[in-house]
């Protein structure tokens, strides 16, 4: 059978003109996908975790439904601070049960947000977010400036779909017209098919940042000969592009929100983008990584007001990244349970928070064994979100998508076992 | 010598993200990408071995030559070898050091761990099917 107009749930591109044959409960074919959602797809069914497992002192064994929910409810009730982290690899729906359930258990909930584009969001929250939908970066850009991103990697279909490669509505000769900016301090893939390169020393982000708004504030005199390894003479050729743009596209990734300064650099860029817009039109994306990574902070927004790292122990939503984010509550080994939703933190982690998981009763609802599985008590197999189970999902500029399940594997899904889970806790608890 | 550890995605650590068991995932994200220039100051060749070593612990990695990295910094696909040598710290800001590490390397006849002998080291049990 021949599905169309599928949606990837991969990376935040969110693709949805994807045609995926299936035959007989397997994928056979998929088209218009890139590498990652191809793998995706055609080797979902191989590496799914085919019951629930619970981890004895010997070693694992396999668990009835019945009891993982059973022993989940009873770790989550016992504990006095739980950590639900995750949320980012499943839909919204179950992403806000996973908001209820926190706010009833009086925990902390955080996703994958604080380790990707944590700073982005801390960034927009001081000085605003200038965005657009990337149907009008595709329609209207004629320069497109990818800083710390690497595209080709790490959402193949981006430049194709929505910059580089693709038509533009309001543009005669896109694949011509459009300019290409790439800023890293190595030179990746992406950086081969830029117009403009520019390799800045490692940390040198706030200060090229710095050096391009003075440059667009007219202020140029002032540059010195070379800013972190990165020329005036280039300083100067970029400036005036990006001014003589029509429509400017700032894309930002992982190497300006994980580097020094973080989101201190990020609003650099936002109050660069600021500058441009006294000259012409330039909006910012931040390449957001699992396909619905931004959902959590939609969906946590409109619960708590807070987009991630929220915690409840005060009996109303608390936030302050950097105390009640995950890899910080875990070093400090302040929490004593941990639900894990949709993510991996075992593999993504520094080591020392890591460890802190194997030391707590530690539950995970995910399709696949992965390296947090060998830190948990239990793990609840469920169905993917885009494969097997349908929801929404929100692409890296805000706009909700509905997945949709293309097939039946024969598992719950993530909204069946928290809405089991929550159901009970609220019944425990008589709220 | 000291290097600065910049971590990212890569398309091949992308595709091994759901199968993290898979020697082709240990494979991917325990690879040091280094400049040829500073391979040459520290004595090593493409597929040697090195010992990574930063706040966190230490970890030892296969040495990959690549142009496209800077002098002084290495770039290791992000994932779990790299966070064995990364710090908890974030600054207060929720986010750790993974792309801004400081770590010294020193070329090693140590083996390369497997991810199964990574999570015991910590106390994990690994699953395998
Ligand atoms: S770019 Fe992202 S969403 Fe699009 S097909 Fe590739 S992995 Fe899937």
């Amino acid at each position: 059978m021949l599905h169309e107009d599928v949606v990837c749930p991969f990376c935040a591109c969110l693709c949805d003109d994807l045609k995926v044959e299936t035959d007989n409960g397997t994928i056979v074919k998929v088209d218009n996908a890139c590498d990652l959602g191809n793998h995706k797809f055609l080797t979902d069914d191989d590496h799914r975790l085919k019951e629930p497992i619970r981890r004895t002192p010997s070693g694992w064994t396999s668990a009835t439904l019945q009891h993982a929910i059973d022993r989940t409810v009873e770790i989550l009730l016992g504990a006095d601070r739980p950590l639900l982290y995750g949320w980012s690899g499943t839909h919204g729906e179950a992403q806000s049960i996973g908001v209820h359930m926190a706010e009833v258990l009086g925990g902390v909930i955080d996703s994958t947000t604080s380790v990707c584009h944590g700073p982005s969001i801390l960034a927009i929250q001081e000085v605003g977010h200038p965005g657009c939908t990337l149907g009008q970066v595709k329609n209207r850009a004629d320069l497109v400036v990818y800083w710390g991103a690497n595209p080709i990697e790490a959402h193949p279909r981006h430049m194709s779909r929505y910059t580089t490669y693709t038509d533009g509505f309001f543009l005669d000769r896109a694949f011509k017209e459009r300019k290409v900016i790439v800023v890293d301090i190595r030179r990746t893939q992406t950086a081969e098919v830029a117009d403009e390169f520019i390799l800045i020393k490692k940390g040198g982000d706030y200060a090229v940042l710095s050096a391009l708004r003075a440059i667009v504030r007219g202020k140029s005199d002032m540059i010195p000969a070379t800013v972190a390894g990165v020329t005036k003479e280039q300083l100067l050729r970029i400036a005036e592009m990006c001014k003589k743009a029509k429509f400017g596209a700032f894309f930002f990734g992982m190497g300006i929100t994980q580097t020094q300064g973080k989101y201190k650099n990020i609003r650099n860029a936002i109050e660069l983008v600021d500058e441009l817009n006294r000259h012409t039109k330039f909006t910012l994306t931040p390449m957001r990584g699992h396909y619905n990574v931004y959902g959590f902070n939609e969906v946590c927004t409109w619960m708590t007001g807070y987009p991630y790292a929220v915690d409840f122990c005060r009996g109303m939503a608390f936030y302050n990244p950097g105390e009640t984010s995950a890899v910080d509550i875990l070093a400090r080994k302040e929490c004593d349970a941990c639900l894990v939703v949709a993510s991996d933190p075992a593999a993504h982690f520094p080591k020392d928070a890591v460890r802190h998981l194997g030391e707590i009763p530690t539950v995970q609802i995910d399709p696949y064994p992965n390296t947090t599985t060998a830190f948990c008590e239990l793990q609840i197999p469920v169905a993917v979100t885009g494969i097997d189970a349908q929801g929404t999902s929100y692409r890296m500029d805000g706009v909700p998508i509905r997945v949709k399940s293309i097939l039946n594997r024969g598992y719950p899904t993530d909204t069946d076992i928290l809405g089991e889970i929550y159901r009970r806790i609220k019944e425990a608890k008589r709220v | 010598m000291i290097f600065t550890l910049n971590t990212g995605r890569t398309i091949q650590q992308g595709n091994n993200v759901e199968m993290k068991y898979h020697p082709d995932y240990a494979k991917e994200v325990s690879r040091c990408h280094m400049n040829p220039l500073d391979m040459l100051d520290l004595g090593v060749m493409d597929g040697e071995r090195v010992r990574v070593t930063g706040p966190a612990g230490s970890v030892v990695m296969y040495v990959v030559q690549d142009e496209t990295v800077s002098h002084s910094t290495v770039f290791v696909p992000y994932g779990i070898y790299a966070n064995q040598v990364i710090s908890t710290e974030t600054h207060g800001t929720g986010m750790p050091d993974f792309k801004t590490t400081e770590a010294n390397l020193e070329p090693t006849e140590d083996s390369v761990l497997t991810v199964p002998e990574l999570l015991r080291a910590l106390g994990g049990m690994p699953y395998v099917a």
